[in-house]
């Protein structure tokens, strides 16, 4: 256990906050719900850095660095998969990747090259053809699509599908802790600057309180997801997970309160992050579905 | 940064659990053990004795005082491995976690050296002074004042809520000896001094485990002064640094959440409300173990703890919320007599957000220092 960067490490998160730089801002004239990141999705490719977990001296852990880091911009760009699940699929398969689970609209669907399909317990990959996918309109701040599934699959055998889901846990947590902070970051701003009977509305404890306990939530879920990452043991990856969901569903709708009104325009930037948090809390069976796998992990003897 | 514990940090794991092993009676867990109990504070002092004979007892201290100079996750793995097993140092563990460390950093020569031997040989428990009827959370509003009278003080005032008061030999008490938060000092005082009463209050945490102290006319030499006078604030702050990542209750609250769901498992009660209220507070537990767990890693490493460490505590205090609520709702037999050590797990962990300060007061510290809310007005 030693918590303190390697030399590595330190220079992979200086190289990603360099790059992150060029995309923190959401471009002042986007009203739209999801923020497409074309150019960071090229500039992550041109440096490889969807590759870092094969790295050996990078490995997972910075993988879920990166993703961490990256999930705290407005952009939503198919990362956490790429990083994370696709060093694990048996053979080479193209990004970027989408899940579809249970025949539900899925994340990236609609660009990725590989598609991980999910009905019930089984898992099978499929690489996508031209009009396989029909975009759908969302509410959520990632591009959708409805996948027809015409293309033959792959099917993976019940080992490598629980090391799939593994990862995918891995890659959920890892996300949803970056768009966390992020989304509390925003709140924290306009609790500062917004004033209200003459004094910042961040003064007021009731405000305080709820914030302080929204960001130790948070806390948790990143070290749970670090840890995941680079023990890669099932039972950390449902723990990781299931602290995500569980505290994302909170955490969304607290920051909401905080931002009043204004959270809920498609100028100001919450919801890039909020309803990025919002996909993530149905996947992989949601909280009950994470519950159940704990229980299967952690307390079956 | 990895998570892997190293060698050394799993054999000295081995040790402290083979010396529980051996030293921890069979019926050690049926045993009244209020950590300030008459029966606990009697097996404690021959039980912290063996743990100092054996290198376990403070191997963080320094060389000169007992120790061996083992850094904080040493300190830390040995603490984790005694709340699990239900602490079976008693109050001691103040002593050792910051009591101690403290009288090396403020101590005189003379307290040191008439202090620190005997709590390396785990023979005396101490006690805390601190809360007042008057003052709790505003702890700088403390009315128990020590005047001056030539070479000697005179205390007088009322202490309230003191762990282990009954059984203490030395008091950490905290007393006014000017006016204002500059104006507190910090004295070391043998209980058995004339004009100290104790009265215990009955509460649902245990016997023996909280009273009033009340000091009438207590007349104490100078050298019972410990640092300068008006240096409180500072002494407190340091000492309760460590005290708020000092009880690693996630521990035992994780095996205690463990040992329901298997009590669960066995009655075939152990069904989907239950497995998700016991996933929820085993992920809340796990999260308050790494939480901790960064700020130890700053210790050993000398890194200044920051905000963290109050997330750190706050994160232990939703653990311990999260388990003893589970118990209560699936396992109720378990404060019906069922099941001792749930029952013991149930008392101490009601004050996870009261004892060391409340945890709103973290709550005030991490929006100010951690988020960087602007501060209320006063």
């Amino acid at each position: 256990m030693d918590f303190r960067l390697t030399a590595d490490q330190s220079a992979l998160v200086e190289a990603i906050d360099k790059l992150a730089a060029q995309f923190e801002a959401k471009p002042t004239e986007f009203r739209g719900f999801a923020l497409l990141g074309d150019e960071l999705d090229k500039e992550l490719e041109y440096g490889q850095y969807f590759d870092i977990a094969q790295v050996p001296e990078l490995g997972a852990l910075c993988a879920a660095m990166a993703v961490e880091r990256l999930a705290r911009l407005p952009y939503a760009t198919e990362i956490a998969l790429s990083m994370l699940v696709r060093p694990q699929l048996p053979g080479d398969w193209p990004r970027p990747l989408a899940v579809v689970e249970n025949g539900r609209p899925g994340r990236f669907v609609a660009a990725a090259s590989t598609i991980l399909v999910i009905e019930g317990e089984g898992i099978s990959l499929v690489r996508t053809a031209a009009g396989d996918a029909q975009p759908v309109e969302s509410l959520f701040a990632y591009p959708m699509a409805r996948w027809k599934g015409r293309a033959e699959r792959t099917a993976l055998s019940g080992d490598e599908a629980a090391k799939l889901r593994k990862w995918l846990r891995i890659a959920l947590a890892a996300e949803a802790s970056g768009l966390l902070q992020a989304a509390l970051a925003s709140a924290v701003d306009h609790l500062t600057q917004r004033k209200q009977f003459g004094r910042p509305l961040g003064t007021f404890q009731a405000l305080r309180h709820r914030m302080a306990e929204c960001a130790v939530l948070a806390g948790g879920v990143r070290w749970l997801a670090l840890k995941a990452a680079d023990t890669a043991d099932p039972a950390d990856a449902t723990l990781a997970a299931l602290h995500a969901q569980e505290s994302a569903t909170r955490i969304v709708y607290d920051v909401h309160q905080m931002l009043g009104a204004m959270g809920m325009t498609l100028e100001h930037p919450l919801h890039l992050w909020t309803y990025r948090l919002k996909a993530l809390l149905s996947e992989l069976g949601g909280r009950g579905g994470q519950a159940l796998a704990v229980a299967e992990e952690c307390f079956g003897d | 940064m990895h998570f892997a514990w190293n060698a050394e940090q799993e054999t000295f794991r081995s040790t402290v659990r083979a010396f529980l092993a051996a030293n921890l009676p069979r019926d050690w867990e049926s045993l009244a053990h209020g950590p300030a109990s008459e029966a606990q504070s009697s097996f404690s002092k021959r039980f912290c004795g063996k743990l100092a004979e054996a290198g376990l007892l403070v191997p963080h201290w320094p060389k000169r005082w007992g120790g061996r100079d083992a850094g904080a996750w040493t300190a830390f793995i040995l603490a984790e491995e005694m709340w699990e097993a239900g602490e079976p140092r008693g109050g001691q563990y103040m002593n050792v976690n910051w009591i101690g460390p403290a009288l090396m950093r403020f101590g005189s020569e003379e307290q040191q050296a008439r202090y620190i031997p005997p709590m390396a040989r785990g023979e005396t428990i101490w006690c805390q002074g601190f809360s007042e009827p008057e003052a709790g959370s505003d702890l700088a509003s403390l009315r128990t004042r020590a005047e001056k009278h030539g070479s000697s003080y005179r205390i007088n005032g009322q202490k309230i809520w003191t762990s282990y008061a009954q059984h203490a030999d030395t008091c950490f008490l905290l007393a006014r000896t000017s006016p204002g938060r500059d104006g507190i000092s910090v004295f070391l005082v043998p209980m058995d001094t004339p004009g100290i009463i104790v009265r215990e209050i009955p509460s649902l945490i245990g016997e023996g485990d909280i009273h009033e102290v009340f000091w009438d006319n207590v007349e104490v030499p100078g050298s019972t002064l410990f640092g300068a006078e008006g240096q409180a604030w500072e002494i407190a702050r340091a000492a309760l640094s460590l005290e708020r990542v000092g009880i690693p209750r996630f521990a035992l609250a994780t095996k205690m959440l463990h040992r329901a769901v298997s009590m669960l498992e066995r009655s075939g009660r152990f069904g989907h409300g239950a497995i998700e209220q016991a996933a929820r507070a085993r992920a809340a537990c796990e999260a308050a173990r790494f939480y901790s767990y960064s700020i130890v890693d700053q210790r050993e490493h000398g890194i200044p703890t920051g905000p963290e460490a109050s997330a750190a505590r706050f994160a232990t205090v939703m653990a311990e919320r999260a388990v003893h609520e589970f118990v209560v709702e699936q396992v109720p037999e378990a404060l019906c007599g069922g099941e001792a050590m749930l029952l013991a797990h149930h008392q101490r962990a009601i004050v996870a957000g009261i004892a060391s300060g409340a945890a709103e007061i973290q709550l005030n510290l991490i929006a100010t220092d951690l988020l960087k809310l602007p501060r209320e007005p006063r």
